[in-house]
């Protein structure tokens, strides 16, 4: 531990400019060993920062982290990079905004500028119901200490002044709440500072590795998989990995992974399309989030409009998007800023969400000894990624469930015991 | 200086004509037939543009859409690409990409410390002091690319989509995409065939004489076929599962952009291919173009792309562009052969080609270098079906590796060939196309429950023996022995790609991410193949080691105005809605419809009901109309209480809960016949009650004869409330008799109304007073509500909206789900007690009514009043516990009763603050902490119902 | 925009049906113990593969009807490819 790689700063730049040198890499391509303490299945944002966390916070190092393509290669780079912690639920908003105090303080805790853009966030209120719902977010986040207020249409064509905040449209703009902390990250950053903190604890990252099957033993369940068992270890594409404890952090794939281990889980998965623009010269400063007209939009400092909107309605494991979301899309965008109709839609692209009952996510341990999930993150991971590896690191080193995650247990969904974010995360980005 | 040639055989531009146009504010002309990049190259300009990081000069590359270089500002439309649109009189067109002019910018400073500025250096800096960084991120906005939004002019106006199905979409009209729709459409084919630019013909329009003739002549059989119809200027830009095709056409009369949705049997691409850059040292310089340009530029154009030039070929395209530069009188100073090995290294130069450097270590002067390097398959719409490209190294391309059978590649994409032997795998094509279309077709006829059978026989499959076109050897020449522009548009270089790898970012899609090679606006069209080349370079691997990236939607980009099209939001209005708005009703938006919220006092509305009587409109409330023997057996299945002895003329509450214990719905529900009731249920839920009423109906009790009409739009509902309400409809009601003991409270009458028969009378209220609710006919609704005020003027009669109805209510303690109740809300919780009957064998979320009773600690709805009158909580308001920040519930419902003159609420709490009695803490918005009281009922007037039962 | 066969109104565009998810068999309420009803609530298969599912013919006859569809690529049985 404390093997640190050379310091990233304006100087190295300018050192490594004159000189012509090289760069060293980020993460290496280690050899695969035969046995690890704690194996990771998915090389995404939840799963480098939980190797990450594991090794800075509890000196756990003998981890591998698996992915069957390269990092970063599902959810953590098709999102749309929002952050923030303005959620309905005290749960809710005490875990974002923990993750939110992770991400303030990851470019110099990872030494990689993940270029946080902290320039507030906006979810517009368009009938007396959502704006209800406002007060009732905001009320709950200021008596935990979130800076989270309910503004007024006026109020939101100063934040925002390319919106059409006239009355007269089909759905006009009552008002919004407004999360100044809120913001987007380089989402990819984030994932290779979270890599290149855990390659120098030798932490092992091993990219094209595909789990084909989770050992357990001594379970309930067919092939003595499943409640009561105890993992031994994973059956790779590359070979066999012996291990006390295996960790599914694989989104989307999350059901046929736990599937292999004979825990199932209430999910399903959808995809979640996501699409970017020409850049125009920048007029948007900040994020705008429409449950109403299910869409979400934020302009990068490159000038591209990013927008999200919600799941697709049918479950599918493809990935080559619709053109309906488009359709929509452009749609709900222009009754919010019909100035933009000239942008062109640049690219579309989609990722696998693993949508859950009440729009929280499935954390910790399981019926099965030293089988760990985290998992169900829906449409919300990338918010959560820092806190999420954080604390299933904790849950991991300490064997028992971090308090800050006790409410998303897998227990609930047999307790009944079901989280209030569904109000909240419909279109909640 | 023009740049305008004498008249070429080719060309496509109309001398006859002069368009007028400015340039950077300077006025030039052109012809009908020029692009705006042309016409601009025609009249002497080199410089187009500045590059996205560096502020780089750029100049005309490839002289089509994918051209990186050509984007500009056409009056308030942004990102234009000249090399492809069409020039059109009085077009403001201007450098988009500038600060503060095309001369001098100076983001060029940017080029001086490029050595600092690799890639992904912006995530090694700025971390400290962390200040800086939102300073930095400030000037980096001013650089972003792109053109500008005119938020004065710009709007969302005239855009249209169309639906076609054609048996077969050719996306490309070139000589194979020609062959193909031709065959295809002798076959009995409907056929499509789409092509991207403003005349079909592909690359023979730019070709040698006999080519540009077999193209004129296969144009004109196209046009000619009954069974094809063409759309130039129109991309196909996306295939999407089940052969759901995307066309954008341009030019068309009513939209300047127009999405065509196309389901297709079968989808032929023809895309041909296109030209890739060379990399090199200052391969980015103006006066560097690929071969294509400069034969489009001469042939197309007329347009003379420089004087003197060095050619650097690696195949035929690049021997006839020397062919035509000689032709029209360029200098071609030096050709080299890259099927021998000879090459490019160097350029220099700043506003344009001035010096050349050859692999042969010669030195040339000249102010044009053309290269012809190969091609990149546009494979993009093979990838959208799932098709992931292998690299072939003697072709030094891609081709494509399986496709679905919907899906068929000919033309340049699947080989080379003469112009005859394109049209004739066009052909093939085209015949195997139709064959796969047409039984297709015969299916999905076929398939069509109560539809005729097809009356021709369905075809029998025909295998795919078409002869696959040759792959001719070429040279693999990605990179010269410097370093150059891999990604024009993204300013990111061959050295760039490779520092990237050594970093550790060793697979293309992680390239890609670090370095945002391939993510500018040609979304890799040029780029990818040599940015795989530098990799594979990089890596020391072969090109088929590293893939590519995925192509994904569009194919070209999409303007959000064509996509969105006509914007249809749809408003729901009652037949009295007219009568709202012409009495000075502030309109409400509520879900899909639009309500009177007051007409302009509520306060006085409400009182007026309490006093007096008043009517208000509440359509919107869901109606189910259900008949059947089965009928009763269903509500005890859907709601949570007992139904089994209603008797004809009474009415009955239910709550409806979800499979997971949670409030979902409630209403009345009313028994009119022996087999035929009414069902009534929230506005917002009418939907999805409806279509869960069908499912039970259909998937888990078929043997129930009961059927589901929906009436809630046909039955204009009336609710007429007060004290004097009796009255009034004693005045207009014939047949039905409203005294108190022939219609008690909770019962429903038909009869007639204002003259207007079949109408249904409620006595029910959700105001508390003696009220009645009648359902009339929409056509006659404005008749009877005007019949109700003229004949309760005396009486006080007045209309009131929802908000007087929401006082009301709330004084009444009349809960709503979804607003009193949220997404956890069990029925203990709604205070159902008395209500639910756990007792029945089956009803919906049974076992979780059972454990929702087993548990004490869910919240419990209750009446609150503050202990101050006249503080009103906000609705949302949180109850907290004491001076801490313990949420312990929160006020659901609040206002200002004019009937008590206090504040009154309901709200979610605690079950320990449950009990009648407990004092609350009520945390208000502006951070006051004040006290209330929990109430005995839900109910703050008349708890015992008497008001409403007299 | 797939293609969904409604057995009576024959292929339709999905976006004028509703998918209603994986068909789940429905517990006998009345025997049923809570950890089964609670499986049947939110417990899903969620293959990439094969799945039985209910669509409703929400913009034409209002038919609930089954049909499999492979998640891994959408095709529906018994009808040609994707």
């Amino acid at each position: 531990m404390g093997k640190r790689p050379p310091k990233y700063s304006a100087g190295a730049l300018i050192k490594h400019g004159l000189t012509r040198g090289d760069w060293p890499r980020m993460w290496r391509r280690p050899e695969m060993r035969s046995s690890y303490d704690v194996v990771i299945i998915g090389g995404g944002l939840h799963g480098l920062a939980t190797a990450y966390y594991l090794a800075e916070n509890h000196g756990i190092t003998n981890v591998a982290v698996v992915d069957k393509g390269y990092i970063g290669g599902g959810g953590s780079g098709r999102n749309t990079a929002i952050v923030r912690s303005n959620y309905l639920t005290p749960e809710g908003v005490a875990f974002y905004d923990r993750s939110l105090d992770l991400y303030n303080t990851m470019a110099t805790d990872l030494n990689l500028n993940i270029m946080f853009s902290k320039r507030g966030h906006l979810t517009l209120a368009h009938t007396d119901s959502a704006l209800r719902t406002m007060h009732w977010r905001a009320e709950v986040n200021k008596l935990q200490g979130i800076d989270s207020s309910v503004i007024d249409a006026q109020e939101v064509k100063k934040q925002a002044p390319s919106l059409d905040v006239s009355q007269n449209t089909r759905y006009p703009i009552l008002g919004a709440l407004h999360h100044p902390p809120g913001g987007i990250v380089r989402h990819d950053a984030v994932v290779w500072g979270y890599a290149r903190g855990a390659d120098v604890h030798d932490v092992h990252i091993l990219q094209e590795t595909e789990v084909l099957d989770i050992m357990v033993e001594g379970g309930s369940g067919p092939g003595g998989k499943g409640a009561g068992g105890k993992v031994t270890g994973v059956k790779t594409s590359r070979g066999d990995i012996s291990a006390p404890i295996v960790v599914n952090c694989t989104a989307g794939w999350a059901s046929l992974i736990s599937n292999m281990a004979g825990v199932p889980l209430p999910i399903t998965t959808h995809p979640l399309q996501a699409a970017v623009t020409e850049p125009c010269k920048v007029f948007l400063p900040t994020v705008v989030v429409s449950g109403s007209l299910h869409v979400y939009v934020s302009q990068t400092d490159r000038g591209e409009l990013v927008f999200g909107a919600s799941v697709d309605p049918v479950g599918t494991y493809r990935v080559n998007g619709t053109l309906e979301f488009t359709e929509e899309l452009a749609g709900h965008v222009l009754e919010l800023m019909p100035g933009i109709s000239k942008m062109r839609l640049l690219r579309q692209w989609s990722g696998l969400c693993d949508m859950t009952p009440d729009y929280s996510p499935v954390m910790g341990n399981t019926p099965v000894e030293g089988y760990l999930v985290d998992v169900g993150w829906g449409t919300y991971g990338f918010k959560a990624g820092p806190v999420a590896g954080e604390t299933l690191a904790e849950t991991i080193a300490t064997g028992r469930n971090a308090d800050l995650i006790s409410a998303f247990g897998i227990e609930r969904f047999t307790e009944g015991d079901l989280v209030g974010e569904k109000g909240a995360a419909a279109v909640g980005h | 200086m023009s740049n305008r040639l004498t008249a070429q055989p080719g060309e496509i531009i109309d001398r006859s004509t002069s368009l007028s146009f400015t340039w950077n504010g300077k006025a030039v002309t052109g012809h009908q037939g020029d692009t705006i990049a042309s016409a601009i190259a025609a009249s002497g300009v080199d410089v187009f543009g500045r590059s996205m990081k560096y502020h780089r000069k750029r100049g005309i590359l490839t002289a089509d859409h994918w051209d990186p270089n050509l984007f500009v500002q056409v009056g308030d439309e942004p990102n234009v690409r000249a090399g492809s649109r069409r020039l059109e009189a009085g077009m403001v067109v201007s450098t988009q990409n500038v600060w503060p002019s095309l001369e001098f910018d100076l983001g060029a400073a940017n080029q001086l410390v490029g050595r600092f500025l690799s890639s992904g250096f912006y995530y090694k800096t700025f971390m400290r002091p962390k200040f800086l960084w939102p300073l930095y991120q400030k000037v980096l906005k001013k650089f972003a690319p792109g053109g500008r939004i005119h938020w004065e002019t710009s709007t969302h106006d005239a855009y249209d989509k169309r639906y076609v199905h054609p048996d077969v979409l050719v996306a490309g009209g070139g000589p194979a995409g020609m062959g193909a729709a031709l065959a295809a459409a002798d076959n009995g084919a409907s056929v499509l065939l789409v092509e991207q630019y403003g005349d079909l013909g592909g690359h023979l329009l730019w070709g040698d004489d006999a080519q540009r003739a077999q193209g004129a002549d296969l144009a004109a059989a196209c046009r000619a076929h009954a069974n094809i119809e063409v759309l130039v200027d129109s991309t196909v830009t996306g295939r999407y599962d089940h052969n759901w095709i995307s066309v954008m056409q341009r030019s068309h009369d009513i939209a300047p952009e127009r999405l065509i949705k196309a389901r297709a049997g079968v989808m032929v691409v023809a895309p041909g291919l296109v030209e890739r850059p060379y990399v090199f040292a200052g391969n980015d310089t103006p006066g560097v173009i690929l071969s294509g340009a400069a034969r489009r530029l001469i042939n197309l154009w007329a347009v003379k792309p420089g004087n003197r030039a060095v050619v650097m070929s690696a195949n035929a395209d690049g021997d006839a562009a020397v062919a035509d530069l000689e032709r029209v009188g360029v200098e071609v100073v030096a050709v080299l052969d890259a099927r021998k090995g000879e090459s490019i290294v160097s350029v220099e130069g700043k506003s344009r080609v001035s010096k050349v450097a050859l692999s042969d270590g010669r030195t040339l002067n000249a102010d044009l270098v053309v290269t012809a390097t190969g091609w990149t398959a546009p494979t993009s719409l093979l990838n959208m079906a799932g098709d992931r490209p292998v690299y072939d190294a003697t072709a030094a391309r891609y081709f494509s590796n399986s496709l679905p059978s919907n899906i068929l590649a000919t033309g340049g994409i699947t080989g080379d060939g003469s112009t005859a032997e394109l049209e004739a795998h066009g052909r093939a094509t085209g015949v195997l196309a139709a064959n796969r279309a047409l039984r297709r077709r015969h299916d999905r006829v076929a398939q069509t429950a109560r539809s005729n059978d097809p009356a021709w026989d369905k075809p029998a499959e025909m295998a795919d023996s078409r002869t696959p076109l040759n792959r001719v050897p070429h040279p693999e020449c990605y990179r010269s022995t410097t370093h150059g522009m891999v990604d024009f548009s993204e300013d990111v270089s061959s050295k760039d790609l490779i520092q990237a790898s050594k970093e550790g970012f060793d697979s293309i899609e992680l390239m890609k991410r670090y370095t945002t090679v391939t993510m500018g606006p040609s979304q890799g069209k040029l780029e990818t193949v040599n940015a795989a080349a530098v990799l594979a370079e990089a890596n020391q691997v072969s090109m088929a080691e590293i893939g590519t990236t995925v192509w994904r939607p569009p194919f070209a980009p999409i303007t959000l105005g064509a996509l969105a099209g006509r914007i249809h939001e749809p408003v729901r209005r009652s037949a009295l809605q007219d009568w709202h708005d012409a009495h000075g009703a502030a309109p409400l938006l509520a879900g899909q419809w639009v309500r009177p919220d007051h007409y302009g006092d509520p306060m006085g509305e409400a009182d007026n009901v309490r006093n007096n009587v008043g009517l208000i409109d509440v359509t919107p409330l869901g109606k189910l109309d259900l008949r059947g023997p089965d009928v009763s057996k269903l509500l005890e299945l859907v709601y949570v209480n007992k139904w089994s002895k209603l008797d004809i003329g009474r009415v009955r509450y239910g709550t409806m809960v979800a499979e997971d214990g949670v409030v979902s719905d409630d209403g009345v529900t009313g028994r009119l016949g022996e087999y035929h009731w009414l069902m009534t249920c929230t506005s917002s839920g009418a939907g999805a009650v409806w279509e869960m009423l069908e499912d039970w109906l259909q998937t888990y009790r078929p043997e129930w004869q009961v059927h589901v009409t929906a009436v809630t739009g046909g039955l204009t509902s009336i609710n007429v409330a007060g004290p004097h309400s009796r009255t009034l409809l004693e005045r207009i009601v014939e047949d039905v008799d409203l005294s108190a003991d022939a219609f008690p409270y909770f019962s429903v009458r038909q009869g007639t109304v204002a003259g207007v028969s079949d109408c249904i009378i409620w006595r029910i209220g959700f105001t508390g007073e003696l009220s009645y609710e009648v359902h009339v006919p929409s056509g006659h609704a404005l008749h009877v509500w005007e019949e109700l005020l003229a004949q309760g003027e005396d009486l006080g009669c007045r209309p009131f909206g929802v908000e007087a109805q929401r006082i009301l209510r709330l004084e009444k303690g009349h809960y709503i789900v979804g607003q009193d109740t949220d997404g956890l809300s069990k029925a203990p919780t709604a205070g159902l007690g008395g209500l639910v009957k756990l007792d029945k064998p089956d009803t919906i979320g049974l076992p979780e009514l059972k454990a929702a009773y087993e548990r004490t600690d869910l919240p419990i709805l209750v009446g609150v009043q503050t202990d101050d009158p006249e503080i009103v909580p906000e609705e949302a308001a949180q109850i907290v516990d004491g001076g801490s920040n313990t949420i312990l519930g929160r006020i659901t419902s609040s206002r200002m009763s004019p009937t008590l003159g206090r504040s009154v609420c309901l709200a979610q709490v605690d079950p320990s603050l449950a009990a009648a009695g407990s004092s609350i803490t009520v945390l208000l918005a502006d951070g006051r902490r004040v006290t209330a009281t929990v109430q005995e009922h839900h109910a703050h007037v008349d708890p015992e119902g008497a008001r409403q039962r007299v | 925009m797939i293609v969904v066969p409604c057995p009576n109104c024959g292929p339709r565009n999905s976006g004028d049906l509703r998918n209603c998810g994986e068909l789940v068999p429905r517990p006998d309420p009345s025997t049923a113990s809570l950890v089964e009803w609670r499986e049947y609530l939110y417990m899903r298969k969620n293959p990439a593969d094969w799945v039985t599912e209910t669509w409703y013919c929400r913009g034409g006859c209002r038919r609930y009807f089954t049909i499999e569809r492979n998640t891994a690529t959408n095709e529906i049985r018994g009808q040609e490819a994707s």
